[in-house]
Protein backbone atom coordinates (compact mmCIF):
# COMPACT_ATOMS: atom_id res chain seq x y z
CA UNK A 1 0.00 0.00 0.00
CA UNK A 2 2.68 2.21 0.84
CA UNK A 3 4.39 2.03 -2.54
CA UNK A 4 0.68 3.25 -3.78
CA UNK A 5 0.49 5.74 -1.63
CA UNK A 6 3.98 7.20 -3.05
CA UNK A 7 3.48 6.30 -6.46
CA UNK A 8 0.32 8.11 -6.36
CA UNK A 9 2.07 11.10 -4.35
CA UNK A 10 4.35 11.62 -6.50
CA UNK A 11 2.12 11.56 -9.88
CA UNK A 12 -0.38 13.92 -7.78
CA UNK A 13 2.12 16.72 -6.75
CA UNK A 14 3.26 16.30 -10.83
CA UNK A 15 -0.45 16.67 -11.89
CA UNK A 16 -1.65 19.12 -8.63
CA UNK A 17 1.07 21.97 -10.48
CA UNK A 18 1.25 21.17 -13.73
CA UNK A 19 -0.48 24.55 -14.95
CA UNK A 20 2.21 26.32 -12.47
CA UNK A 21 3.96 28.72 -14.02
CA UNK A 22 6.27 31.24 -12.34
CA UNK A 23 5.29 34.62 -13.15
CA UNK A 24 7.58 37.42 -14.77
CA UNK A 25 9.41 39.64 -12.69
CA UNK A 26 9.84 37.51 -10.13
CA UNK A 27 13.98 38.41 -10.09
CA UNK A 28 13.50 42.52 -10.19
CA UNK A 29 10.65 42.21 -7.25
CA UNK A 30 12.84 40.22 -4.87
CA UNK A 31 15.12 43.25 -6.18
CA UNK A 32 13.15 45.85 -4.97
CA UNK A 33 12.57 44.29 -2.03
CA UNK A 34 15.95 44.00 -0.91
CA UNK A 35 15.83 47.82 -1.81
CA UNK A 36 13.52 48.55 0.31
CA UNK A 37 14.84 45.68 2.77
CA UNK A 38 18.59 47.14 3.08
CA UNK A 39 16.56 51.44 3.52
CA UNK A 40 15.20 50.25 6.88
CA UNK A 41 17.88 48.58 7.95
CA UNK A 42 20.11 51.76 7.16
CA UNK A 43 17.25 53.97 8.67
CA UNK A 44 17.15 52.06 11.91
CA UNK A 45 21.38 51.67 11.91
CA UNK A 46 21.39 55.57 11.60
CA UNK A 47 19.06 56.26 14.30
CA UNK A 48 21.13 53.64 16.91
CA UNK A 49 24.48 54.25 15.69
CA UNK A 50 24.62 57.70 13.96
CA UNK A 51 25.69 58.02 10.39
CA UNK A 52 29.34 57.93 10.61
CA UNK A 53 28.81 53.72 11.04
CA UNK A 54 25.95 53.63 8.52
CA UNK A 55 27.07 52.61 5.60
CA UNK A 56 29.38 49.81 7.08
CA UNK A 57 26.89 48.56 9.33
CA UNK A 58 24.19 47.98 6.95
CA UNK A 59 27.01 45.75 5.28
CA UNK A 60 27.31 43.58 7.82
CA UNK A 61 23.93 43.09 8.41
CA UNK A 62 23.31 42.25 4.93
CA UNK A 63 25.74 39.79 5.10
CA UNK A 64 25.18 38.02 8.40
CA UNK A 65 21.09 38.05 8.58
CA UNK A 66 19.34 35.33 6.76
CA UNK A 67 20.47 31.94 5.21
CA UNK A 68 23.21 31.27 6.79
CA UNK A 69 23.25 27.86 5.56
CA UNK A 70 25.01 29.38 2.40
CA UNK A 71 28.60 28.57 2.20
CA UNK A 72 30.92 31.43 1.81
CA UNK A 73 34.09 30.82 -0.20
CA UNK A 74 36.66 29.29 1.89
CA UNK A 75 34.77 28.79 4.64
CA UNK A 76 34.75 25.01 5.63
CA UNK A 77 31.74 23.22 5.07
CA UNK A 78 30.44 20.49 7.43
CA UNK A 79 29.94 17.09 5.82
CA UNK A 80 26.22 17.45 5.67
CA UNK A 81 26.95 20.82 3.47
CA UNK A 82 29.88 19.42 1.33
CA UNK A 83 27.39 16.32 -0.01
CA UNK A 84 24.51 19.19 0.13
CA UNK A 85 26.51 20.78 -2.20
CA UNK A 86 28.20 17.88 -3.63
CA UNK A 87 24.80 16.70 -4.83
CA UNK A 88 22.87 19.40 -6.07
CA UNK A 89 26.36 20.47 -8.41
CA UNK A 90 25.77 17.24 -9.47
CA UNK A 91 22.41 17.57 -10.41
CA UNK A 92 22.93 21.15 -12.16
CA UNK A 93 25.78 19.70 -13.95
CA UNK A 94 24.10 16.71 -15.20
CA UNK A 95 21.11 19.10 -16.81
CA UNK A 96 23.25 21.81 -17.82
CA UNK A 97 25.93 19.79 -19.35
CA UNK A 98 23.92 17.07 -21.67
CA UNK A 99 25.83 18.10 -24.48
CA UNK A 100 29.11 16.73 -22.65
CA UNK A 101 27.57 13.40 -23.03
CA UNK A 102 27.30 11.30 -25.97
CA UNK A 103 23.90 10.50 -26.95
CA UNK A 104 23.74 6.60 -28.15
CA UNK A 105 19.92 5.70 -29.23
CA UNK A 106 18.47 2.72 -30.07
CA UNK A 107 15.63 1.98 -31.93
CA UNK A 108 13.93 -1.22 -33.06
CA UNK A 109 11.16 -1.97 -35.88
CA UNK A 110 10.65 -5.80 -36.78
CA UNK A 111 9.74 -4.37 -40.45
CA UNK A 112 11.46 -1.39 -41.24
CA UNK A 113 14.79 -2.39 -39.38
CA UNK A 114 17.06 -1.56 -36.23
CA UNK A 115 18.56 2.25 -36.03
CA UNK A 116 21.60 3.24 -33.86
CA UNK A 117 22.39 6.56 -33.65
CA UNK A 118 25.38 8.45 -31.94
CA UNK A 119 25.66 11.82 -31.28
CA UNK A 120 27.99 14.47 -29.45
CA UNK A 121 27.76 18.06 -30.18
CA UNK A 122 27.93 18.48 -34.43
CA UNK A 123 29.00 15.03 -34.49
CA UNK A 124 26.54 12.04 -35.64
CA UNK A 125 25.96 8.87 -37.01
CA UNK A 126 22.75 7.79 -37.67
CA UNK A 127 23.07 3.49 -38.56
CA UNK A 128 20.20 1.06 -40.07
CA UNK A 129 20.33 -2.69 -39.73
CA UNK A 130 18.53 -5.17 -41.13
CA UNK A 131 15.38 -6.90 -39.61
CA UNK A 132 14.84 -10.61 -39.10
CA UNK A 133 12.90 -10.60 -41.72
CA UNK A 134 15.40 -9.17 -44.32
CA UNK A 135 18.17 -10.83 -43.29
CA UNK A 136 21.23 -10.35 -45.63
CA UNK A 137 21.01 -7.71 -48.26
CA UNK A 138 22.48 -8.12 -51.63
CA UNK A 139 24.46 -5.42 -53.66
CA UNK A 140 21.30 -4.75 -55.33
CA UNK A 141 19.63 -3.81 -52.19
CA UNK A 142 17.50 -7.20 -52.10
CA UNK A 143 16.48 -8.89 -49.01
CA UNK A 144 17.64 -12.52 -48.99
CA UNK A 145 15.06 -13.00 -46.22
CA UNK A 146 17.71 -15.31 -44.36
CA UNK A 147 20.13 -14.53 -41.99
CA UNK A 148 20.83 -11.87 -38.84
CA UNK A 149 20.87 -8.09 -38.30
CA UNK A 150 23.69 -6.48 -40.10
CA UNK A 151 24.18 -2.87 -41.04
CA UNK A 152 22.73 -1.06 -43.77
CA UNK A 153 23.46 2.12 -44.36
CA UNK A 154 25.05 5.09 -42.10
CA UNK A 155 24.72 8.56 -42.59
CA UNK A 156 25.98 11.77 -40.38
CA UNK A 157 29.54 13.37 -39.96
CA UNK A 158 33.18 11.88 -41.06
CA UNK A 159 36.57 13.73 -40.20
CA UNK A 160 37.76 14.49 -43.19
CA UNK A 161 41.09 16.14 -43.68
CA UNK A 162 40.99 16.96 -39.96
CA UNK A 163 37.21 18.61 -41.15
CA UNK A 164 33.97 17.44 -40.18
CA UNK A 165 31.86 16.51 -43.68
CA UNK A 166 28.94 14.95 -44.16
CA UNK A 167 28.79 11.07 -45.39
CA UNK A 168 27.01 8.44 -46.42
CA UNK A 169 28.01 5.07 -46.33
CA UNK A 170 26.17 1.69 -48.01
CA UNK A 171 27.56 -1.85 -46.79
CA UNK A 172 25.41 -3.35 -49.13
CA UNK A 173 27.22 -2.25 -52.19
CA UNK A 174 30.25 -0.72 -50.59
CA UNK A 175 30.29 2.43 -51.55
CA UNK A 176 30.27 6.03 -50.09
CA UNK A 177 29.42 9.56 -50.85
CA UNK A 178 30.88 13.01 -48.54
CA UNK A 179 29.00 16.48 -48.91
CA UNK A 180 30.84 19.10 -47.81
CA UNK A 181 27.42 20.19 -45.67
CA UNK A 182 27.43 18.75 -42.24
CA UNK A 183 23.79 17.04 -41.33
CA UNK A 184 21.03 18.50 -39.35
CA UNK A 185 19.91 16.44 -36.46
CA UNK A 186 16.40 16.08 -36.16
CA UNK A 187 14.32 17.42 -34.28
CA UNK A 188 15.75 20.79 -34.98
CA UNK A 189 13.09 22.69 -33.70
CA UNK A 190 13.15 24.42 -30.28
CA UNK A 191 10.00 21.89 -29.18
CA UNK A 192 7.19 19.90 -30.54
CA UNK A 193 4.86 22.28 -30.80
CA UNK A 194 4.30 22.32 -34.66
CA UNK A 195 2.65 19.12 -36.73
CA UNK A 196 6.13 18.36 -38.46
CA UNK A 197 8.08 18.31 -35.29
CA UNK A 198 5.71 16.08 -33.89
CA UNK A 199 5.81 14.00 -36.93
CA UNK A 200 9.48 13.57 -36.12
CA UNK A 201 8.76 12.50 -33.13
CA UNK A 202 7.19 9.04 -34.29
CA UNK A 203 10.09 8.20 -36.01
CA UNK A 204 13.52 6.39 -34.39
CA UNK A 205 14.71 9.15 -32.22
CA UNK A 206 17.62 11.80 -33.43
CA UNK A 207 18.69 13.87 -31.04
CA UNK A 208 18.06 17.74 -30.45
CA UNK A 209 20.93 20.24 -29.75
CA UNK A 210 19.23 21.04 -25.86
CA UNK A 211 16.71 18.65 -24.75
CA UNK A 212 15.63 19.86 -21.42
CA UNK A 213 14.73 23.13 -22.89
CA UNK A 214 12.88 21.01 -25.89
CA UNK A 215 10.56 19.13 -23.41
CA UNK A 216 10.20 22.13 -21.68
CA UNK A 217 8.63 24.28 -24.78
CA UNK A 218 7.06 21.45 -25.72
CA UNK A 219 4.67 21.10 -22.17
CA UNK A 220 4.47 25.19 -22.17
CA UNK A 221 2.71 25.18 -25.51
CA UNK A 222 0.49 21.74 -24.43
CA UNK A 223 1.94 19.43 -27.97
CA UNK A 224 2.21 17.36 -24.44
CA UNK A 225 1.77 16.51 -21.16
CA UNK A 226 2.93 14.79 -18.09
CA UNK A 227 0.94 11.81 -17.95
CA UNK A 228 2.58 9.83 -14.80
CA UNK A 229 6.14 8.25 -13.30
CA UNK A 230 7.03 4.67 -15.19
CA UNK A 231 10.16 2.87 -13.97
CA UNK A 232 11.95 1.82 -17.14
CA UNK A 233 14.86 -0.46 -16.39
CA UNK A 234 14.94 0.57 -12.83
CA UNK A 235 15.11 4.31 -13.48
CA UNK A 236 12.44 6.25 -12.61
CA UNK A 237 10.98 8.08 -15.21
CA UNK A 238 8.82 10.86 -15.63
CA UNK A 239 6.11 10.00 -18.64
CA UNK A 240 5.01 12.95 -21.43
CA UNK A 241 2.39 12.16 -24.12
CA UNK A 242 2.59 14.07 -26.92
CA UNK A 243 -1.12 14.89 -28.19
CA UNK A 244 -2.07 12.56 -31.13
CA UNK A 245 -1.40 14.32 -34.52
CA UNK A 246 -3.07 13.75 -37.57
CA UNK A 247 -1.81 15.00 -41.09
CA UNK A 248 -3.57 14.69 -44.12
CA UNK A 249 -0.89 12.88 -47.04
CA UNK A 250 -0.03 14.05 -50.00
CA UNK A 251 -1.70 12.86 -53.04
CA UNK A 252 1.48 11.29 -54.48
CA UNK A 253 2.21 9.61 -51.05
CA UNK A 254 -1.45 8.50 -50.82
CA UNK A 255 -1.12 6.67 -54.26
CA UNK A 256 2.12 4.96 -52.53
CA UNK A 257 1.46 4.35 -49.35
CA UNK A 258 -2.71 3.85 -50.11
CA UNK A 259 -3.86 5.95 -46.67
CA UNK A 260 -4.85 9.08 -46.53
CA UNK A 261 -4.19 10.36 -43.36
CA UNK A 262 -1.61 9.51 -40.88
CA UNK A 263 -1.96 10.42 -37.24
CA UNK A 264 1.43 10.33 -34.82
CA UNK A 265 1.81 9.51 -31.25
CA UNK A 266 4.43 9.63 -29.09
CA UNK A 267 5.31 9.53 -25.57
CA UNK A 268 8.50 10.03 -23.59
CA UNK A 269 10.29 8.68 -20.43
CA UNK A 270 12.17 11.40 -19.23
CA UNK A 271 15.27 11.90 -16.44
CA UNK A 272 12.82 13.91 -13.94
CA UNK A 273 15.73 15.60 -12.58
CA UNK A 274 17.68 16.04 -16.10
CA UNK A 275 14.77 16.02 -18.29
CA UNK A 276 16.73 13.86 -20.61
CA UNK A 277 15.09 11.31 -22.06
CA UNK A 278 15.52 7.65 -21.03
CA UNK A 279 13.11 5.80 -23.79
CA UNK A 280 10.29 6.72 -26.10
CA UNK A 281 7.61 4.94 -27.52
CA UNK A 282 6.47 6.33 -31.25
CA UNK A 283 4.14 5.50 -33.77
CA UNK A 284 2.46 6.24 -37.25
CA UNK A 285 -1.04 4.90 -38.17
CA UNK A 286 -1.68 5.30 -42.13
CA UNK A 287 -5.04 4.84 -43.13
CA UNK A 288 -8.56 6.64 -44.77
CA UNK A 289 -8.43 4.87 -48.25
CA UNK A 290 -9.12 1.66 -47.48
CA UNK A 291 -6.22 0.47 -45.81
CA UNK A 292 -4.39 0.66 -42.12
CA UNK A 293 -1.22 0.35 -40.94
CA UNK A 294 0.83 1.06 -38.05
CA UNK A 295 4.60 1.13 -37.81
CA UNK A 296 5.94 1.76 -34.32
CA UNK A 297 9.59 2.39 -32.62
CA UNK A 298 10.97 1.86 -29.33
CA UNK A 299 13.96 4.12 -28.61
CA UNK A 300 16.26 2.95 -25.61
CA UNK A 301 18.62 6.20 -24.73
CA UNK A 302 21.74 6.05 -23.18
CA UNK A 303 24.15 8.92 -22.15
CA UNK A 304 27.55 7.98 -21.80
CA UNK A 305 31.09 9.90 -21.14
CA UNK A 306 32.62 11.67 -23.68
CA UNK A 307 35.18 9.32 -23.79
CA UNK A 308 37.90 9.42 -27.03
CA UNK A 309 36.37 5.96 -27.66
CA UNK A 310 32.59 7.18 -27.15
CA UNK A 311 33.46 10.32 -28.93
CA UNK A 312 35.08 8.13 -32.03
CA UNK A 313 31.52 6.49 -32.39
CA UNK A 314 29.84 9.60 -33.09
CA UNK A 315 31.69 9.44 -36.35
CA UNK A 316 30.71 7.21 -39.57
CA UNK A 317 33.96 5.67 -40.87
CA UNK A 318 34.78 4.82 -44.40
CA UNK A 319 35.81 0.87 -44.35
CA UNK A 320 38.52 0.89 -46.59
CA UNK A 321 38.14 -0.54 -50.04
CA UNK A 322 34.81 1.21 -50.34
CA UNK A 323 34.25 3.52 -53.43
CA UNK A 324 33.21 7.34 -53.16
CA UNK A 325 30.70 8.20 -55.61
CA UNK A 326 29.41 11.66 -56.40
CA UNK A 327 25.77 11.40 -56.93
CA UNK A 328 24.61 12.73 -53.75
CA UNK A 329 27.48 15.62 -52.54
CA UNK A 330 27.60 18.32 -55.07
CA UNK B 1 23.70 44.07 -3.27
CA UNK B 2 20.72 44.03 -5.52
CA UNK B 3 22.20 46.10 -8.22
CA UNK B 4 20.93 46.03 -12.07
CA UNK B 5 23.41 43.62 -13.32
CA UNK B 6 23.06 41.00 -10.37
CA UNK B 7 19.31 41.32 -11.30
CA UNK B 8 19.92 40.63 -14.58
CA UNK B 9 22.42 37.30 -13.69
CA UNK B 10 19.23 36.46 -11.61
CA UNK B 11 16.83 36.84 -13.77
CA UNK B 12 19.18 34.85 -16.91
CA UNK B 13 19.29 32.17 -14.11
CA UNK B 14 15.44 31.86 -13.53
CA UNK B 15 14.88 32.44 -16.93
CA UNK B 16 15.67 28.66 -16.99
CA UNK B 17 14.51 27.61 -13.66
CA UNK B 18 12.20 29.87 -12.00
CA UNK B 19 8.83 27.32 -12.92
CA UNK B 20 10.15 24.38 -11.65
CA UNK B 21 11.40 26.20 -8.35
CA UNK B 22 7.68 27.78 -8.22
CA UNK B 23 5.84 24.76 -8.47
CA UNK B 24 7.74 23.39 -5.54
CA UNK B 25 7.09 26.69 -3.27
CA UNK B 26 3.34 25.38 -4.54
CA UNK B 27 3.56 22.30 -3.12
CA UNK B 28 5.20 23.43 0.02
CA UNK B 29 2.82 26.08 0.28
CA UNK B 30 -0.66 25.04 -0.64
CA UNK B 31 -1.53 27.82 -3.19
CA UNK B 32 -0.32 30.04 -6.18
CA UNK B 33 -0.40 33.14 -3.97
CA UNK B 34 1.68 31.66 -0.73
CA UNK B 35 4.26 29.89 -3.13
CA UNK B 36 4.95 33.07 -4.99
CA UNK B 37 4.95 34.64 -1.61
CA UNK B 38 7.85 31.65 -0.26
CA UNK B 39 9.73 31.92 -3.42
CA UNK B 40 10.19 35.79 -3.31
CA UNK B 41 11.29 35.64 -0.10
CA UNK B 42 14.11 32.90 -0.91
CA UNK B 43 14.92 34.90 -3.73
CA UNK B 44 15.50 37.88 -2.02
CA UNK B 45 17.84 36.32 0.45
CA UNK B 46 19.36 34.88 -2.60
CA UNK B 47 20.72 38.16 -4.02
CA UNK B 48 21.45 39.04 -0.63
CA UNK B 49 24.02 36.51 -0.79
CA UNK B 50 24.73 36.12 -4.75
CA UNK B 51 28.07 38.05 -4.81
CA UNK B 52 29.42 35.08 -1.93
CA UNK B 53 27.75 32.24 -3.68
CA UNK B 54 30.18 29.48 -5.17
CA UNK B 55 28.59 28.86 -8.82
CA UNK B 56 25.76 27.22 -7.10
CA UNK B 57 22.64 29.48 -6.85
CA UNK B 58 19.96 26.56 -7.14
CA UNK B 59 21.06 24.73 -4.41
CA UNK B 60 21.26 27.56 -2.23
CA UNK B 61 17.99 28.63 -3.47
CA UNK B 62 16.32 25.21 -3.05
CA UNK B 63 18.11 24.99 0.95
CA UNK B 64 16.43 28.14 1.84
CA UNK B 65 12.42 27.27 -0.13
CA UNK B 66 13.02 23.68 2.05
CA UNK B 67 14.29 25.69 5.11
CA UNK B 68 11.39 28.48 5.29
CA UNK B 69 9.10 26.10 4.40
CA UNK B 70 10.09 23.28 7.25
CA UNK B 71 10.27 26.42 10.01
CA UNK B 72 6.30 27.31 8.75
CA UNK B 73 6.81 29.57 6.41
CA UNK B 74 5.26 32.69 8.21
CA UNK B 75 3.09 30.52 9.96
CA UNK B 76 -0.23 33.06 9.18
CA UNK B 77 -1.64 30.30 6.23
CA UNK B 78 -4.18 29.52 9.47
CA UNK B 79 -6.98 30.54 7.41
CA UNK B 80 -5.70 29.17 3.60
CA UNK B 81 -5.22 25.62 5.19
CA UNK B 82 -8.68 25.24 6.50
CA UNK B 83 -9.97 26.01 3.60
CA UNK B 84 -7.82 23.27 1.93
CA UNK B 85 -8.84 21.31 5.18
CA UNK B 86 -12.52 21.61 3.85
CA UNK B 87 -11.84 21.45 -0.23
CA UNK B 88 -10.65 17.94 1.24
CA UNK B 89 -13.23 16.84 3.15
CA UNK B 90 -15.12 17.68 -0.12
CA UNK B 91 -16.41 13.94 -1.37
CA UNK B 92 -14.29 13.10 -4.86
CA UNK B 93 -17.02 12.53 -8.08
CA UNK B 94 -18.32 9.96 -8.71
CA UNK B 95 -16.32 7.28 -8.65
CA UNK B 96 -14.55 7.90 -5.41
CA UNK B 97 -11.51 5.30 -5.92
CA UNK B 98 -10.26 6.44 -8.99
CA UNK B 99 -6.82 7.11 -9.41
CA UNK B 100 -6.81 10.63 -10.49
CA UNK B 101 -9.32 11.89 -7.65
CA UNK B 102 -6.88 10.12 -5.24
CA UNK B 103 -3.87 11.66 -6.53
CA UNK B 104 -5.70 15.05 -6.20
CA UNK B 105 -6.75 14.27 -2.43
CA UNK B 106 -3.98 12.94 -1.74
CA UNK B 107 -1.82 16.33 -3.04
CA UNK B 108 -4.81 17.99 -0.67
CA UNK B 109 -4.14 15.83 2.37
CA UNK B 110 -0.22 16.75 1.83
CA UNK B 111 -0.55 19.92 2.28
CA UNK B 112 -2.85 19.61 5.88
CA UNK B 113 0.71 17.38 7.22
CA UNK B 114 2.68 19.67 9.58
CA UNK B 115 5.03 21.94 7.67
CA UNK B 116 7.95 19.47 8.88
CA UNK B 117 6.30 16.44 7.40
CA UNK B 118 5.15 18.10 4.08
CA UNK B 119 8.83 19.68 3.44
CA UNK B 120 10.52 15.75 3.62
CA UNK B 121 7.51 14.41 1.60
CA UNK B 122 8.45 17.20 -1.12
CA UNK B 123 11.58 16.96 -0.97
CA UNK B 124 11.20 12.95 -1.33
CA UNK B 125 9.29 12.23 -3.82
CA UNK B 126 9.02 15.32 -5.62
CA UNK B 127 12.88 16.14 -5.60
CA UNK B 128 13.29 12.23 -5.74
CA UNK B 129 16.19 12.68 -2.92
CA UNK B 130 17.16 10.04 -0.78
CA UNK B 131 16.51 9.82 3.44
CA UNK B 132 20.22 11.15 3.82
CA UNK B 133 20.05 13.94 0.69
CA UNK B 134 16.93 14.79 2.47
CA UNK B 135 18.68 15.18 5.86
CA UNK B 136 21.33 16.85 3.79
CA UNK B 137 19.25 20.25 2.37
CA UNK B 138 17.28 19.97 5.36
CA UNK B 139 20.30 20.09 7.98
CA UNK B 140 18.32 17.50 10.04
CA UNK B 141 19.85 13.90 11.36
CA UNK B 142 18.91 11.04 8.84
CA UNK B 143 16.95 9.58 11.28
CA UNK B 144 14.39 12.62 11.93
CA UNK B 145 13.59 12.91 8.28
CA UNK B 146 12.92 9.18 8.37
CA UNK B 147 10.72 9.30 11.28
CA UNK B 148 9.14 12.19 9.97
CA UNK B 149 8.81 10.52 6.46
CA UNK B 150 6.97 7.54 7.39
CA UNK B 151 4.98 9.52 10.01
CA UNK B 152 3.42 11.62 6.87
CA UNK B 153 2.48 8.53 4.66
CA UNK B 154 1.01 7.09 7.44
CA UNK B 155 -1.08 9.72 7.85
CA UNK B 156 -1.56 9.86 3.86
CA UNK B 157 -1.92 6.53 3.89
CA UNK B 158 -4.80 6.57 6.93
CA UNK B 159 -6.32 9.26 5.60
CA UNK B 160 -6.32 7.35 1.52
CA UNK B 161 -7.41 4.70 3.27
CA UNK B 162 -10.36 6.65 4.04
CA UNK B 163 -11.45 7.72 0.96
CA UNK B 164 -11.63 4.10 -0.12
CA UNK B 165 -15.41 4.12 0.69
CA UNK B 166 -17.64 6.56 0.67
CA UNK B 167 -18.78 5.82 4.45
CA UNK B 168 -15.38 6.44 6.29
CA UNK B 169 -15.56 9.35 4.14
CA UNK B 170 -18.46 11.01 5.51
CA UNK B 171 -17.35 10.07 8.90
CA UNK B 172 -13.60 11.55 8.07
CA UNK B 173 -15.76 14.67 6.92
CA UNK B 174 -18.05 14.61 9.75
CA UNK B 175 -15.07 14.25 12.30
CA UNK B 176 -13.88 17.76 10.75
CA UNK B 177 -16.78 19.16 10.33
Amino acid sequence: MNTDVEDLLRSGMEQFTTEVRAPAGLAEAAGRRQRQRRRRVVARTAVACGTVAVTAAAVALVVVTGGSRAPAPGTALSPAQARTVAYVTRRVEAALASENLVFVARSDNETTGNYVTWAYGPRSRWEAFTSSSCGHVLANGNCTNRGGSEPVWAQGTALVGGRLVGAYVTYFDHRYSLSPRVPQLRPWQASACSTNAALSLAAPIIPTVHWSSYIHATLACGAASVTGHVRVDGVETTEITGKPDTVKLSAGYTKVVKAKFATVRWTLYVSPATYLPVRMVGSTQTYGDGSSYTSSFVTNVQWLPATPANVAKALVTIPPGFHRYFGLDQ
Amino acid sequence: MADDRTVGELERFLAERADRLMRTAVLLTGSRDAGQDLLQTALERLLRHWRRLDGDPEGYLRRTLYNLAADGFRRQGRLQRKLLLLRAGEPPPADPITEVDLRDALVRLLLQLPPRQRAVLVLRYWEQLTEAETAAVLGWPEGTVKSAASRGLQRLKDLADGWQNTDSHAELKGQRA
